[in-house]
């Protein structure tokens, strides 16, 4: 590899690693809660009956 | 090596090469299969599709990861070379699945004749501007372009038209390709998707594949910084028989760049460090069957002069070198390429 390459290398991994250690860390914090479970949902249908 | 363009330069070793690797690909997709198949059989044809949506995904993935990890691993250790030999097979048969994945994406939503949804979901600007919620299917197209892109332009061909610097260049363009591709998962299965599987499968994956890139890459600083220039400019490389034989010391110029310096029993002399194929790091290779062997694709030259044997035409910037007071001093400014100026040392 070039000098020039070999630069751009050690510039690119670190930069790329932490953007997308933040960008996972965000979807992983920030998604949205689990489906509640199928006993919760048929709750309501039983009080309409 | 070659002296003209052929579509693909079989030999048996690329062969048993691309054989293992097909195989593989196929049992992976086929074991995948099968179990998720078996945990959640599926109701429609839509369900099966998602089936394999997911298993060429995560094939590609893997793949990805690995081929991101073989050429730092090959830096490391000598044991990894065969795997980059034939590197450019794997890139396209990764691409080829990936474009799999892709194409049973729309033949999904085909199957539940929801065609508009996929266009809607794809040009809807504002979700653009959110984070979750993000489009994660264009992170996974661009990713998919640049795959395209590296396969398509991966023939010697595209190497020889755009030179090695700006080819290398435009390769490297496979690690943003990576990025995107995590945060396709991230944003998309992943957030919808409870295992831990997924999350695990990211980590892991995208920090050995960064973490060995940096390690390697801050490995050769050492090379450059210790430059050491004779009152003359040249530059020392130390006692003739501290050069191992049949291999090199690689030194740096002052300007960066760096150089080779070969022994083979008496005889040392020292060329670019760049192989005029790719690029590849000369000094790493060993000299077989009297002439310096480029670890990646075993690409020849003589150290006398720099040249490829007959009937090859490439040929590699030389240095002069001389012996004094026993230490080997390299004169930092290139000869033209082919220039013969290695020196028997007694």
């Amino acid at each position: 590899m070039t000098r020039s390459h070999r630069v751009m290398h050690r510039l690119i991994w670190p930069a790329l690693a932490l953007i997308v250690a933040l960008g996972f860390t965000l979807a992983l914090v920030k998604r949205p809660p689990p489906d509640p479970p199928p006993a919760a949902e048929q709750k309501p249908a039983e009080q309409r009956s | 090596m070659s002296v003209g363009f052929r579509a693909v330069q079989w030999n048996r070793d690329k062969l048993i090469y691309d054989a293992i690797l097909i195989a593989a690909v196929a049992v992976f997709l086929t074991a995948f299969t099968l179990i998720y198949w078996r945990l959640h059989p599926p109701k429609s044809t839509a369900d099966a599709i998602d089936i394999w949506i997911r298993a060429t995904g995560t094939a590609a993935f893997l793949m990805l990861t690995v081929i991101l990890s073989i050429g730092p691993l090959a830096r490391l250790s000598l044991r990894f070379l065969p795997l980059l030999y034939n590197r450019r097979h794997f890139g396209v048969l990764t691409f080829l699945v990936a474009a799999t994945h892709a194409w049973l994406m729309v033949e999904w939503f085909m199957e539940l004749n929801a065609v508009p949804d996929l266009i809607a979901e794809m040009t809807n600007m504002e979700s653009y501007g959110k984070f979750i919620g993000f489009p994660f299917k264009a992170l996974g197209l661009a990713a998919l372009l640049v795959l395209f892109l590296m396969a398509a332009t991966s023939h010697d061909f595209w190497l020889a038209f755009l030179r090695p610097p700006v080819w290398k260049a435009l390769h490297m363009a496979l690690y943003i390709a990576y990025g995107l591709v995590v945060m396709h998962v991230a944003l998309g299965i992943m957030q919808y998707e409870r295992t831990l599987l997924i999350p695990l499968m990211l980590i892991l994956g995208f920090g050995i594949v960064a973490g060995l890139h940096v390690i390697t890459g801050s490995r050769g600083l050492h090379i450059e910084r210790g430059v050491a220039l004779t009152p003359e400019g040249w530059i020392a490389a130390g006692p003739p028989l501290s050069i191992p034989d049949k291999a090199a010391r690689i030194v740096a110029a002052p300007g960066g760049e760096r150089i080779a310096v070969f022994r083979d029993g008496n005889e040392v002399g020292a060329v670019t460090n760049l192989c005029a194929h790719q690029n590849g790091p000369l000094g790493e290779g060993r000299i077989i069957d009297g002439c310096i062997t480029c670890p990646w694709h075993g690409y020849q030259y003589r150290l006398a002069d720099g040249c490829a044997p007959p009937p090859f035409t490439e040929r590699l910037a030389t240095y002069r070198v001389r012996l004094r007071d026993g230490i080997i001093e390299v004169d930092p400014r290139p000869l033209p390429p082919g220039t013969p100026a290695a020196i028997k040392i007694a």
